[in-house]
């Protein structure tokens, strides 16, 4: 009787979970009283805190104490040293390949994480989680430009005679040599591996219009609000609310570099099962499709989208609306040659 | 470090000796010897140790041989000077005024001087920024009153990072030469005076040389703290002026290098050191 193999098969798959499962839950290591997790600050610590540690705290009684912002000195220190503090921490893209590189993380555990619902290449991570991503993007005050005739990407911000003003950039290489690129007309899925000699050569021709050279996250909103540039590069949920609120401020998203967010368990934690519980939550299409909403950075779980408004995907890097214009900052080779390059950049700056 | 300010007092040595017995002095030293040792002096050792990680010196060769790092100990130095000498400028006649005053105005002018001292230097470095900005106060004050059509670039450059670095450190001049200035001896003045001497040549010839340590150890004291400056450059130097420590920050958190960025340290300590034995020898000008 072949009608009956499957029905078999499925109460044997039955039995085995059914005697898999108090074992499994026997397994479980001891609940601890909380888990420290750190994070970037400013307004996405009190999303994730609002959404996602909420949840965790809720599903398992376990407290999340939270501390910011990332530093990766700090987690080589504490993996070194022995001394760890954090059982999860957040870590920026080409930083989470060092941490690799470096063995500062346990390896995801896939049958706790859920990493089979992600796009490649995210789901082929082995030791960080993206939970979501950012981008680094051109943004402008619109008064300072005549209705409809805004910048629309690099080849603007450098167009110094057809968009006068100061401008502002950040005090490292990472993003400017891609926008220096996409401005020389490199397209977005070509920048890889940069021709950094072409990019410093563009960088020279903007050079003397750019008034600051930023290096915390809050500064360029804040150089647009007091009037101190007319467009800058900056992080796109900096200017999310100001976006939704039609503030004055837009983006412009052609040529915006998108990177991912990680998370990773830190090495040697005690904690470490439970760290990869809170990555799990982490994928959850509902709860990213709201952290989304709040702080404008979307998840990597593609079924978030269905719980985001499509009038709102304009808001986001990598909604359908604007996926096809931006490109991805390939954190390899930031990780490969970030340290030469960054030492350049650095050295072109003092340069008069 | 030790800056030498002339004891106010004459020292008790008699209370210490009660207090401790013979050893008196050392042990009411003890705690801040340790604090010095657990919290100074240990992680400075091991700053030094990581800098010659791997057994050579190539991080100290490279920091004093690479021409963008000797741009910016240059840069560094040059900026210091900038903050010192503005600062002697504008804190000498002030601490002189307060020699002079009534009580009660001396009060008053003390407040005016250590409240900003105890007050966040990020907020102060803030303040700079609203004043000086494109849209600050005074750009907006100049266009309000016709006096210009664009605004003027008075921040994110030099003479921003100077006006704030010299804001935060003019109370560390005043106070010394004050202290000075205050135990000078009026009669000196007025007996210069009566010999003839023109006001001038009694500021010159007496009451500078007699003043001198405190300018010394005032100026002493701004260069060396002005020499490890981070936030005051990184926020009104737009990114532009860029100081040893701005290096050693990036360094250490963007490109991971702890070796170099230590040995970053120790050269910036062993300037610093340098400096403060040199002005130890300088000997006041003859009058």
């Amino acid at each position: 009787m072949t009608g009956t193999t499957p029905t078999r098969l499925a109460l044997a798959l039955a039995g085995l979970i059914a005697a898999l499962a108090p074992g499994a839950s026997a397994q479980e290591p001891p609940k601890p009283r909380q888990i420290v997790v750190n994070v970037a600050g400013g307004d996405t610590l009190a999303a994730t805190r609002r959404i996602f540690f909420a949840e965790y705290e809720k599903r398992y009684g376990i407290r999340v104490v939270d501390s910011s912002p990332t530093n990766f000195a700090k987690l080589r220190a504490m993996v070194e040293s022995g001394n760890i503090e954090w059982t999860v921490t957040e870590i920026g893209g080409e930083d989470a390949v060092r941490g690799q590189r470096m063995n500062l993380f346990e390896p995801i555990d896939r049958t706790v994480v859920p990493m089979d619902e992600l796009p490649s290449p995210a789901r082929d991570r082995k030791v960080t989680l993206a939970r979501g991503v950012y981008s680094t993007v051109l943004a402008y005050r619109k008064d300072a430009f005549k209705p409809g005739a805004y910048p629309t990407g690099w080849k603007d911000f450098w167009d110094v005679k057809g968009f006068p003003g100061p401008r502002s950039m950040r005090n490292r290489a990472i993003d400017n040599l891609e926008f220096a690129l996409i401005a020389d007309g490199v397209p977005v899925d070509k920048l890889y591996p940069l021709d950094v000699d072409r990019a410093f050569k563009k960088l020279d021709e903007i050079k003397p219009h750019v008034a600051v050279w930023w290096s915390t996250g809050q500064q360029p909103a804040q150089l647009l609000i007091d009037r101190e540039v007319v467009m800058t590069t900056g992080w796109n949920g900096r200017f999310y609310k100001m976006q939704r609120e039609e503030a004055g401020v837009d983006v412009a998203w052609p040529g915006a570099m998108v990177k991912v967010g990680t998370f990773g368990v830190v090495k040697g934690t005690a904690n470490a099962y439970w760290g990869q519980k809170l990555l799990a939550v982490f994928l959850e299409p509902k709860l990213q499709a709201a952290y989304a909403e709040a702080v404008g950075y979307p998840g990597t779980n593609p079924k978030g989208w269905e719980f985001i408004d499509k009038a709102a995907f304009k808001y986001f890097p990598t909604s359908p609306d604007n996926l096809p214009y931006v490109g991805w900052t390939n954190d390899e080779w930031w990780a490969d040659n970030g340290a030469a390059v960054e030492e350049r950049f650095s050295r072109w700056l003092l340069a008069r | 470090m030790s800056i030498s300010l002339p004891a106010d007092e004459p020292p008790r040595a008699g209370i210490a000796a009660r207090l401790g017995g013979g050893a008196g002095p050392f042990v009411l030293g003890l705690p801040a010897l340790v604090f010095l040792l657990l919290l100074f002096v240990g992680p400075v050792l091991r700053l030094l140790v990581l800098s010659v990680e791997g057994g050579d010196l190539a991080a100290y060769e490279k920091a004093v041989t690479d021409g963008l790092y000797l741009t910016v100990f240059w840069e560094t130095f040059r900026i210091a000077a900038i903050v010192t000498a503005a600062s002697i400028v504008l804190g000498y006649p002030v601490a002189y005024w307060l020699t002079t005053v009534s009580r009660t105005t001396a009060a008053i002018g003390f407040a005016c001087i250590l409240v900003p001292l105890m007050t966040s230097v990020l907020v102060r470095t803030y303040a700079w920024m609203v004043i000086l900005g494109r849209n600050g106060i005074i750009n907006r004050a100049l266009r309000d009153w016709g006096l210009i059509d664009a605004p003027l670039p008075l921040l994110h450059n030099l003479p921003s990072v100077v006006i704030g670095m010299t804001h935060v450190l003019l109370p560390m001049f005043i106070l010394p030469v004050y202290s000075v200035m205050v135990r000078v001896d009026r009669e000196l003045l007025r007996a210069a005076d009566g010999l003839g001497a023109s006001g001038g040549q009694i500021f010159a010839r007496v009451y500078f040389p007699l003043t001198w340590p405190g300018v010394l150890a005032g100026g002493t004291l701004v260069f060396i703290v002005a020499l490890g400056f981070y936030i005051t450059p990184a926020l009104l130097g737009g990114g532009r002026i860029i100081m040893i420590a701005n290096v050693i920050e990036n360094q250490v958190q963007t490109l991971l290098d702890w070796r170099f960025a230590s040995a970053l340290s120790m050269v910036l300590l062993l300037a610093t050191l340098a400096i403060q034995a040199a002005s130890s020898r300088v000997q006041a000008p003859r009058g």
